[in-house]
């Protein structure tokens, strides 16, 4: 009787220690498994607190854009430069005014920005309109505290665009909704899905080089041209602030 | 000051309707579509004063909406007057629930008339360049214009039509 109850306490699993050993052993094994990663989001977590901070990254991002500027400079000259020796025309940016869109229609068939600058303000009709990421338009009409903006996604806007890899000429065309069309007059137009849309060297409206869009796709099913949606850069269903460009182009 | 007020409810109303059209609230919007607003001002206007004088205002939308809208070589006018000529000729209906249905047909149709009518003269001064890449969003917008503005009359039409049927009422 007594050497039953003797041996039946010395099992192994009656002894707390060797439990633990058991629970490291499979933590282990899914540390093993799991190829550290919960060291490794541990470590996040504990080095938070260690990391670069903002005051950091401010002067990094800071630096960059100098850097980004000055390179940007450096570019406007080289390009004005060109521009002389091939005659090419210039644009003179006199003046950028910035406007808040008061009233935005940019649904059906009329597409327009009404901006809170206007007449009293310097602002002229054909003036030039972006936004963050591009062009948006150009101002069609002006009051004495408004001024009214014909998106490129109008019916009415037609615009000398340019297909910046090709270096070929077109017309964007607003369709009414919110993917213009661009018209290559050629049908051996070289021109593919994701290729940069700006404001053609050849306008008599526009200053070269301002960015449009980026190719969405393309149809080929027309006899003598070709045709591409474009996506647009600036989104002017969303963007509350703009500038008006005052350019004149020479 | 109020009896004022209470008289010219219409008229007054009539004022908002260019704001609303600035307006253009998105989150109401289908598709990037807005409702036609001045068709719900239309309806009840012609339905109560007839043919003559829903033609008439037809035009004063038409002409206030153009002044508003930059598209120089297009108009609503067209649309807008053979709406108020239409809308004059309807009668009322005593059934609560039909009444209702019947605005939203109506401003359905009016709604499909004014877009077709101007979308029409888009592809007339598009003819040569851009007829068929047109067709397609042309379809989309009037489409989704038809459907916003059929869903919002009947609550919209009813509504103005009471207040100037009570401002009617006020000024005999």
């Amino acid at each position: 009787m007594l050497g039953n109850r003797r041996i039946s306490t010395n099992r192994w699993w009656h002894k707390k220690k060797n439990w633990i050993l058991v629970l490291i052993f499979l933590f282990l094994v899914f540390v093993r498994i799991s190829k550290g990663s919960f060291y490794k989001n541990f470590y996040y977590f504990i080095s938070k607190p260690f990391w670069p901070g903002q005051f950091q990254k401010e002067i990094v991002l800071e630096s960059i854009d100098q850097e980004y500027l000055i390179k940007l400079n450096l570019l406007k000259k080289d390009n004005l430069r060109l521009r002389r020796i091939l005659s090419l025309q210039e644009s003179s940016n006199n003046e950028n005014i910035s406007a808040a869109v008061i009233s935005r229609k940019t649904g059906s068939w009329w597409r327009q920005l009404i901006l809170n600058k206007g007449g009293r303000d310097g602002v002229e009709i054909g003036n030039i309109v972006i936004g963050p990421g591009g062009l948006l338009g150009r101002i069609n009409d002006t009051s004495l505290f408004t001024s009214s903006v014909t998106l490129i996604t109008s019916p009415e806007s037609k615009l000398a665009v340019w297909v910046d890899r090709s270096q070929i000429n077109g017309l964007l065309v607003g369709l009414g909704d919110d993917h213009p069309s661009l018209i290559l007059y050629s049908k051996d137009a070289d021109i593919k899905v994701g290729d940069f849309v700006s404001s053609s060297p050849a306008s008599t409206l526009l200053p070269p080089n301002i960015p449009i869009g980026i190719v969405q796709s393309i149809d080929e099913t027309l006899r003598s041209k070709k045709t591409a949606r474009i996506l647009l850069l600036a989104q002017p269903q969303v963007i509350d602030w703009v500038q008006i460009l005052k350019v004149s182009i020479e | 000051m109020k009896k004022f007020f209470t008289k010219k409810l219409s008229i007054i109303s009539f004022i908002f309707i260019p704001i609303i059209f600035l307006w253009h609230p998105n989150w109401l919007g289908f598709l990037g579509v807005q409702p036609y607003w001045p068709l719900f001002w239309l309806l009840p206007w012609s339905m109560i004063n007839g043919s003559f004088n829903g033609l008439i205002f037809g035009l004063f939308l038409g002409l206030i909406l153009d002044a508003l809208t930059l598209d120089t070589n297009f108009t609503q006018i067209p649309g807008l007057i053979f709406c108020g000529f239409l809308f004059g000729r309807i009668k009322l209906h005593s059934n609560i629930l039909i009444g209702h249905f019947r605005y939203g047909l109506f401003c359905s149709f009016g709604s499909f008339l004014c877009g077709s009518l101007y979308f029409l003269q888009i592809l007339f001064k598009n003819s040569s360049d851009s007829i068929s890449l047109m067709f397609i969003p042309g379809v989309k917008n009037i489409l989704a214009e038809v459907f916003l503005t059929g869903f919002f009359a009947p609550f919209i039409c009813s509504q103005l039509l009471r207040i100037f049927k009570f401002s009617r009422r006020i000024k005999h």
